[in-house]
C-alpha cells in the first residue's frame, strides 16, 4: 500500500470533513431545538456564496471583508423565512415543516436563477492563501488548509456557545425536553428564530468560505446538503458532537472510498448509513431524536 | 338596408381575401420548432443553441418566399418533456420541423419520430448510436458524434509529440462516455496509460481524484468529465493542486467559450480535440466570418459551438425547403438527403443513406488571442480534422438501415 497516498486520502477528508461540520452543526442544531429538518440549508449555503460576490461587486472590497459580510447578509434573510413559513406551523407534525423548508429550498434556489442567473462564478484563491504548501512532500493548496483550519475553530465556537453560555445551556435545555423548558420560561419559539438564524448564518459563512474552491452556482448547495444530511443522521439527529464525527466519517468515507474505489464510494456510504439507520435509529452516538 | 348591403360587402371581401391567400401562401409563415433547454443548470446550452438559430434564422430572411417563426419550447433536459412538447409542437403549432434538441431529447424522440412525422434536426447531440444503430428516417444530426470525437482525439494525441510521450491518465465522471474515451486514448498505440478514476456525478471536490492522477505520475490527463459548472470546478482545483504544472489536461471534446471565458489564463493548461473551437474556423472558412460577425452583432457574443452547430441545422433546413420548393415534411426529408450547403461549420452535407453529417472536428491548444475577438480573449487553435477522416464507416456499416 502506498502510504504517502493513503496520507493524502486522510488530509483531503480531514479538510473536507472540516468544512461539513459547519453545515453538520447548523443543521442538527436546528432538529434538536424545533425538530425542523431544514431542507432549505443547502439553499442557504448557496445564498452565503452569492452574499460574497454580490458584496464584493457592489462594494469594491476584497475576499476578507465580504467573507465576514455574507453570513450577517444572510442573517435576516433566514430570519424572515422561519418566521413566514416555519413559525406558523411549528405546532403540526414535523413532516408539515420538512416539505415547507423543501419548498422553500426550491423558492430560494429560484429566486438566486432570477437575480444573478444560473450561470457558474470562479473566484481566485485570496492572498495571502494562493498557491501550495509542502505537506510532507506533497503540495497541498494554502487555501484548503487555511479554510479547515477556520471551519474547525469557528465550529469550536460554536460548541463553546452552546456548552458554556446561557443562551447554550437554554439552547440544550430546549433540545432535552421542549415542553418543560417553556413551562420553566423559556421562550422556545423566539430561540428557535434566532437559532435558524444562526444556522443558516454558518451555511452562509461555509458557502463563502468555499467559493473559491468550489464555485459559486445556483445548485451548490445541493451536494453538501445531502453529505450534511448524513453526517447529521450517522450522528444522531440533534446531538452536536455527534454530528461532528458524523461529518468527518462521511468525509473521510468519500475521501478514501474515492482514492481507492471510486465506483463503489457512494454506493458504500449510503450502506453505512442504511444501516447505522436500521440498528441504531437514533444514530451512532445516540441521544438524538427519533424523527 | 344600407346597413344590411354593407355589411354583405365587407362579408365578400373577407370571403375573397381568404380565396386569395390559401394555406402556405406567401405571407403564411414557415413554422419551425425549437425545442431545447431554456431553464435549470443547463440551461446556458440551450442559450447558445436558441441564439445560433435566431441568428441563422435572421441571415436567411425568407424561405419560399414566406417569413419563419421560430416557436420555441423548454424541454427541461427532460426526456418525457421532451415527447410533450415535440408532439405539442407537431400538432397544436403544426411545426414544419424541430430543431436544437441535445442528447436527452433526440434520444426520447427517436422511438416518436414516425409518429411526429416532421425533419428533427438535432445540433448537440453526442450519442452514436442516434444516427448508427437507432437511426431514423426523420432524424438528422449536425453535430460530430462521440465516436468521431474519439477519432479526432487520437489524431490530436497521434500527431503531437508532448502527447505520444506522456504519461496517460483519464480522469472523468462514472459514465459511458468517459470509458469510451478512456478506452480509445489506452487504444492508442505506443502511448504510456498509467491509470484512470471515474468520479461520481454528483462530484464537487475533486481532490481524492486528482491525487490519484499525482500519484500515477500523469503528464497528460484526458478529463471526460461533464460540461458546466462540473468542468469549471475540476479544472480550477486542477490548477489549485498545482497539477496543471505537472501535466496537460486533454478535454475530449473541447470547452465551451463562455467556460474558457471564465477559465481566464487557466485555460491555456489544455489542450484539445472536438468542435467547440469552430468559430475559429473563420480563419480558413469566409462562410464561418459571416456568421460570426451577424452573431456577435444580434448577441454581443462570440458564437459557442452550439451555436454553430444549431446555426448550420437551420442553414440545412432552410436549403433544403429550398431545394424541395416545398416546406412538406416528406419533401424536406428527401432534399436533406442530398442537399450541400455552405454553413456556419463549413461545407455540409449529410452522409449518403444515413442521416449523420460531415461535419469537421479541430484540434489544438487553447491560447490567447491578441487582439480579443467577439469579446474572446483566450480561444482554443483550431486545426480542421475533416469528417472523411473520424468517419471512414459508410451509413450501412455504421449500423444504419434506413427503410
Amino acid at each position: 500500500m502506498d502510504l504517502n497516498f493513503l496520507f493524502i486520502s486522510v488530509l483531503n477528508g480531514v479538510v473536507y470533513g472540516a468544512f461539513l461540520l459547519l453545515t453538520s452543526l447548523g443543521l442538527s442544531l436546528v432538529f434538536g431545538l424545533g425538530r425542523v429538518v431544514n431542507f432549505a440549508h443547502g439553499a442557504l449555503y448557496a445564498l452565503g456564496g452569492y452574499a460574497l460576490v454580490e458584496v464584493m461587486r457592489r462594494t469594491g472590497l476584497g475576499y476578507w471583508p465580504a467573507l465576514t459580510a455574507a453570513p450577517l447578509v444572510v442573517f435576516p434573510v433566514a430570519l424572515a423565512i422561519e418566521r413566514a413559513t416555519i413559525f406558523p406551523i411549528r405546532q403540526r407534525p414535523d413532516i408539515y415543516t420538512l416539505l415547507v423548508t423543501f419548498g422553500v429550498s426550491f423558492m430560494v434556489i429560484g429566486a438566486i436563477e432570477q437575480t444573478w442567473g444560473t450561470g457558474t462564478t470562479l473566484l481566485t484563491t485570496p492572498a495571502p492563501f494562493t498557491g501550495t504548501l509542502d505537506v510532507l512532500g506533497n503540495q497541498y493548496p494554502r487555501y484548503r488548509l487555511f479554510a479547515a483550519a477556520v471551519s474547525l475553530l469557528v465550529s469550536a465556537g460554536v460548541f463553546a456557545l452552546v456548552q458554556l453560555t446561557p443562551v447554550g445551556l437554554r439552547i440544550r435545555a430546549i433540545t432535552d425536553d421542549a415542553e418543560m423548558a417553556e413551562a420553566l420560561g423559556i421562550d422556545t419559539k423566539r430561540l428557535l428564530t434566532l437559532v435558524f438564524g444562526g444556522a443558516a448564518s454558518l451555511a452562509a459563512f461555509a458557502g463563502a468560505l468555499g467559493a473559491p474552491i468550489f464555485a459559486v452556482h445556483p445548485d451548490m448547495g445541493m451536494s453538501i446538503l445531502l453529505d450534511s444530511f448524513l453526517a447529521v443522521i450517522l450522528g444522531g439527529l440533534g446531538n452536536l458532537p455527534g454530528s461532528a464525527i458524523g461529518a468527518f466519517v462521511v468525509a473521510l468515507t468519500k475521501s478514501i472510498g474515492g482514492g481507492y474505489v471510486a465506483d463503489w464510494s457512494i454506493a458504500f456510504l449510503f450502506v453505512v448509513v442504511a444501516v447505522v439507520l436500521i440498528v441504531r435509529p437514533t444514530g451512532v452516538f445516540g441521544r438524538g431524536r427519533v424523527a | 338596408m344600407k346597413t344590411e348591403r354593407l355589411a354583405l360587402l365587407v362579408l365578400l371581401a373577407l370571403a375573397l381575401a381568404t380565396l386569395g391567400h390559401p394555406a402556405g401562401a406567401a405571407d403564411e409563415s414557415i413554422r419551425i420548432g425549437v425545442l431545447t433547454i431554456r431553464s435549470g443548470p443547463a440551461s446556458p446550452i440551450g442559450d447558445d443553441i436558441l441564439a445560433g438559430i435566431e441568428t441563422a434564422t435572421k441571415m436567411q430572411g425568407k424561405v419560399l418566399g414566406r417569413p419563419i417563426e421560430l416557436i420555441v419550447e423548454d424541454s427541461l433536459f427532460n426526456p418525457q418533456n421532451a415527447v410533450t412538447k415535440a408532439t405539442k409542437l407537431v400538432q397544436q403549432n403544426r411545426v414544419a420541423a424541430v430543431l436544437g434538441t441535445s442528447t436527452i431529447e433526440a434520444l426520447a424522440l427517436l422511438p416518436v419520430a414516425d409518429r411526429l412525422a416532421v425533419p428533427i434536426i438535432t445540433s448537440n447531440a453526442g450519442a452514436a448510436a442516434i444516427t448508427r444503430q437507432r437511426c431514423n428516417t426523420w432524424v438528422f444530426r449536425t453535430n460530430p458524434d462521440e465516436l468521431m470525437s474519439v477519432a479526432s482525439l487520437q489524431q490530436l494525441i497521434a500527431q503531437t509529440p508532448k502527447l505520444q510521450k506522456a504519461k496517460w491518465f483519464t480522469l472523468g465522471h462514472d459514465y459511458p462516455w468517459s470509458r469510451l474515451v478512456g478506452g480509445s486514448v489506452k487504444a492508442v498505440k505506443d502511448i504510456a496509460y498509467v491509470g484512470e478514476t471515474f468520479a461520481p456525478l454528483d462530484t464537487t471536490d475533486w481532490a481524492p481524484f486528482i491525487a490519484q492522477a499525482r500519484t500515477a505520475g500523469a503528464t497528460a490527463v484526458i478529463m471526460p468529465v461533464t460540461l458546466g459548472t462540473p468542468l469549471l470546478q475540476f479544472i480550477q482545483q486542477a490548477h489549485e493542486f498545482g497539477l496543471t504544472k505537472e501535466a496537460v489536461l486533454v478535454s475530449p471534446i473541447g470547452l465551451p467559450d463562455w467556460l474558457v471565458a471564465k477559465l481566464g489564463p487557466t485555460s491555456t493548461n489544455v489542450v484539445s480535440a472536438g468542435s467547440w473551437a469552430a468559430w475559429r474556423y473563420e480563419e480558413q472558412e469566409p462562410a464561418t466570418r459571416e456568421f460570426n460577425e451577424a452573431f456577435y452583432k444580434q448577441h454581443g457574443r462570440v458564437s459557442g459551438m452550439q451555436s454553430l452547430q444549431s446555426a448550420s441545422a437551420a442553414t440545412l433546413l432552410y436549403q433544403a425547403m429550398t431545394k424541395a420548393g416545398s416546406a412538406e415534411p416528406a419533401a424536406v426529408v428527401r432534399a436533406l438527403e442530398t442537399v450541400d450547403v455552405k454553413t456556419p461549420v463549413g461545407p455540409l452535407k449529410f452522409q449518403p443513406g444515413g442521416r449523420q453529417a460531415l461535419s469537421p472536428l479541430f484540434l489544438g491548444p487553447y491560447e490567447p488571442l491578441n487582439p480579443p475577438r467577439y469579446g474572446a480573449q483566450f480561444a482554443q487553435r483550431a486545426e480542421a480534422f475533416v469528417a472523411s477522416k473520424s468517419l471512414t464507416q459508410s451509413a450501412k456499416e455504421s449500423g444504419c438501415n434506413l427503410k
